[in-house]
């Protein structure tokens, strides 16, 4: 490949002024903070607020600390897009469009109406069709965003803070799909092509599902747990209203068990306590789940590559920016390592090689998933990948941490070995050798904690007993050496979408999750992860949850 | 020859048919002589570090040991405690960057160097620092031949307790490594690199000389990195190898010791 046709060339010639062959530079020359624009922009705004609301108490001040900008604060430019931006404008508090992922699964949450259906026929001797359906859907996307449906004098929620909370129903059952109100139905045969669309309904089967969405709002003020709380509580309402019960009656408990217990389908698993977490915080999302979250294959399901990049996009930004960057620690330093992945097509290019690589060689998730695959492909798409960085100094400057370095040559290497075996398993297990293949040829790799798990983490690469192991698709950042560790997690959902992309699979682990998400009344586009986190870095996506109606106008 | 001695291990260091692997084994081998390039006062070592003033006693934790009632213990009889630990030294530390560009020696080089050459040290690696904590005085006699020996480089090599960001940035204009603090700058006239601040950015009063940067085709001699534009990694096939058997040795057995027996 020529020096011009690298995914990365247009990226570095616009980060520095130098060829990006060229290995020396000027430091100490560009102004310190004021080179940047956003940095003069939070200046201007803490002097405002020091004087206006703080009484005169310090704020920020990037004159504090080291001093910012001693060599070229550079922009990024935001991966599979043409956008650039500044690095500020990829922290998660600074970004509407990253704020908005992360509420969008967490105030999902699923439950099978099965139950609650054999329930009312069976013991209460309803009778439950299309039509029945379609009004308690009515009912319940009155009552899900705080409508009153039992009680006559009842406080009740402006519906204009919560008009992104609603209910749909996901089913596998054509006939049924076919009389359910299209506006109350995530359509499987429209929102997927059709290879994908017949494996999920497939999967599905005759079930129904009804997908809630709580509102934005309330995700800011409780959390994940709240979510299949109040999702439980609206269902039990709304089908005593829609079906006329009694609401003291004992079998409505069964609606509350079905909702709470039996039907329930999170987003994410609690926590234990040493990360005492409810469900649905992202600690507990396994990385098939995200995988299934993330919408790129039904949309790209000839180019795996971007469906595995648009994976570990929305991944770092989850598990490493708002998970273990604000949940377990704190602070802004996680972004840096977290954009490594998604900025500067510099993973895209050593993905797109090693696809490459192994579609000449092998074929798509044609190989045996054996040993000699896994070394031969590792080896080689981390050479490729240490050898861009000794040739290119701007890109060895823009990955300027051994940790992003060694999570980007890795994820590379375990998604192209899972891109020729189709095997999860087999790709992480390429990912260990690519870490240590990097920590001997540069006599470095991450950070203490970054790199721990990678020196032992082949012994369990393979094992899926109890208590060392699990399937990459079910492990997740609470899988014992995962728990702390940036620049890992949203690249194993890479590897685990990688495999699936190669092999054509419609869904990762959850077929009912996928269609959830192919949703298009969601606020987030989980089609394209990353060209929305632009969306946000240009201050141009709308989010949801903001109280503008409840408080003065500016 | 002994039994003992026939017995012993024949440590080989590293594995690897290139300079850089034969670079690596050198510096981790006890036995090789670091090559001394140049002098700097035990003084200047010490104001470098910034731990104490030159001259000033060393503090202590904890009094001497032969002032301790220390109980029977074998291992407190086997073990000859260090100099810094009979007097009960504090622990205080050296740290390093070293520029991907051809520094001498890097992270986990230096960490294997450190434990095979030295006693009593704590040593922890970091993609672009790498720090060694020991007892006071045994630590200054190790930053001495640290500072002084062809493992380091005046332009490549860094002394730098915080602020640590320079390993994979580009060179400055001089070929010395980017220091946000700027704890040293070339002295054009002499033609060495000379320290204005100790290691976590303090001015010094007076500067301390650290010699002239080495050219680049020494510093490719001397350099631990496998580099496209030294020795690619790629034609190291030996150490590829190796790497690759440690990878499916650690897979199998983790996943079935039986499966890696006999491999």
């Amino acid at each position: 490949m020529s020096a011009e046709e690298k995914l990365f060339m247009k990226a570095l010639k616009e980060k520095f002024e130098e060829d990006p062959e060229e290995k020396y530079t000027k430091f100490y020359v560009y102004g310190g903070w004021k080179q940047s624009e956003r940095k003069k922009e939070f200046k201007k705004w803490a002097d405002k607020i020091v004087e206006e609301k703080r009484g005169g108490l310090p704020h920020y001040n990037p004159d504090i600390g080291v001093p910012l900008g001693q060599r070229k604060l550079m922009p990024y430019q935001v991966s599979g897009t043409d956008v650039f931006v500044e690095g500020d404008d990829l922290h998660f508090v600074n970004n509407a469009a990253m704020q908005q992922m992360w509420d969008d699964i967490r105030r999902t949450v699923i439950v099978g109406m099965d139950t609650a259906h054999r329930v009312l026929e069976r013991r209460l001797g309803k009778e439950v069709t299309p039509e029945t359906i379609n009004e308690y859907m009515e009912t319940l996307n009155h009552a899900l965003p705080g409508g009153a449906v039992v009680q006559e004098h009842m406080v009740e929620i402006h519906p204009g803070l919560t008009w992104d909370c609603y209910a749909k129903i996901v089913t596998g059952d054509l006939e049924l799909a076919d009389e359910i109100d299209d506006k109350f139905l995530i359509d499987i045969e429209k929102l997927f092509p059709e290879e994908q669309a017949e494996q999920l309904i497939k999967a599905i089967g005759n079930k129904t599902y009804q997908v809630l969405r709580m509102p934005t709002i309330v995700g800011h003020v409780c959390d994940g747990a709240t979510m299949y709380r109040w999702a439980a509580m609206q269902i039990a309402m709304s089908f005593i209203c829609a079906y006329k019960i009694a609401a003291g009656e004992a079998a409505v408990s069964d609606f509350a068990f079905a909702s709470k217990h039996a039907e329930v389908i999170n987003m994410a698993e609690m926590l234990p306590a040493r990360r005492a977490r409810g469900e649905n915080e992202p600690g507990g999302v396994p990385f098939g789940i995200l995988a299934d979250c993330v919408q790129t294959m039904r949309k790209y399901p000839d180019d795996p590559a971007k469906v595995a990049l648009e994976v570990i996009g929305a991944g770092a930004m989850l598990y490493d920016q708002i998970w273990l960057g604000s949940y377990m620690s704190g602070g802004v330093g996680f972004t840096q390592y977290a954009t490594a992945v998604y900025t500067d097509n510099i993973l895209d290019d050593y993905v797109y090689y090693g696809l490459d690589y192994v579609e000449d060689k092998y074929g798509l998730a044609e190989a045996e998933p054996d040993m000699d695959v896994v070394k031969d492909v590792a080896t080689e798409v981390t050479l490729y990948g240490l050898e861009q960085y000794e040739r290119y100094p701007a890109a060895m400057e823009t990955h300027f941490g051994g940790s992003q370095r060694a999570a980007v040559c890795a994820a590379a290497a375990g998604c192209s070995v899972a891109f020729a075996t189709g095997h999860a398993q087999a790709g992480v297990n390429g990912w260990y050798l690519s870490q240590i293949l990097h920590k001997e040829a540069h006599g470095r790799l991450g950070f203490y904690g970054y790199d721990l798990q990678d020196q032992c983490g082949a012994a369990n690469s393979l094992s899926v007993r109890s208590d060392e192991g699990l399937p990459l698709e079910l492990r997740g950042p609470n899988y014992p050496n995962y728990a702390m560790n940036v620049g890992h997690l949203g690249e194993y959902a890479g590897i685990v979408q990688a495999a699936h992309a190669a092999r054509g699979d419609a869904f990762c682990v959850h077929p009912v999750i996928k269609v959830a998400f192919a949703d298009d009344m969601l606020v987030f586009d989980f089609t394209e992860p990353r060209k929305e986190f632009a969306k946000g870095a240009l201050r141009e996506f709308e989010p949801a949850g903001e109280r503008d109606i409840i408080i003065p106008a500016e | 020859m002994s039994l003992k001695e026939e017995m012993a291990e024949k440590a080989q260091f590293y594995p690897g048919e290139t300079d850089i692997a034969e670079n690596r084994r050198n510096y981790m081998n006890p036995n090789y002589e670091l090559e001394k390039l140049r002098e700097i006062a035990d003084e200047d070592v010490v104001r470098l570090m910034g731990h104490r003033e030159p001259g000033e006693e060393y503090p202590s934790v904890h009094p001497p040991l032969e002032e301790m009632e220390e109980p029977e213990c074998p291992i407190r009889e086997l073990v000859e405690p260090t100099d810094g630990a009979k007097q009960g030294d504090r622990i205080r530390y050296i740290q390093f960057t070293d520029s991907v560009y051809f520094a001498p020696i890097h992270p986990y080089i230096r960490a294997r160097m450190y434990m095979w050459r030295y006693r009593g040290v704590d040593t922890g690696t970091l993609s672009g620092r790498q720090i060694i904590e020991v007892r006071e005085r045994d630590l200054e006699k190790i930053a001495k031949e640290l500072l002084e020996t062809e493992i380091f480089d005046p332009a490549r090599t860094g002394v730098r307790g915080a602020t640590v960001h320079g390993h994979s940035l580009r060179l400055d204009e001089n070929g010395l490594m980017f220091d946000a603090l700027r704890r040293y700058r070339l002295n054009e006239e002499k033609g060495v690199v000379e320290y204005v601040k100790d290691q976590v950015g303090i001015e010094l009063d007076e500067p301390i000389e650290v010699g002239a940067p080495a050219d680049e085709e020494d510093l490719k001699e001397r350099t631990t990195i496998y580099r496209i534009d030294g020795v690619p990694f790629r034609e190291d096939e030996e150490l590829l190898q190796v790497i690759q058997r440690i990878h499916e040795l650690r897979t199998l057995a983790g996943y079935n010791p039986k499966e890696a027996e006999g491999k």
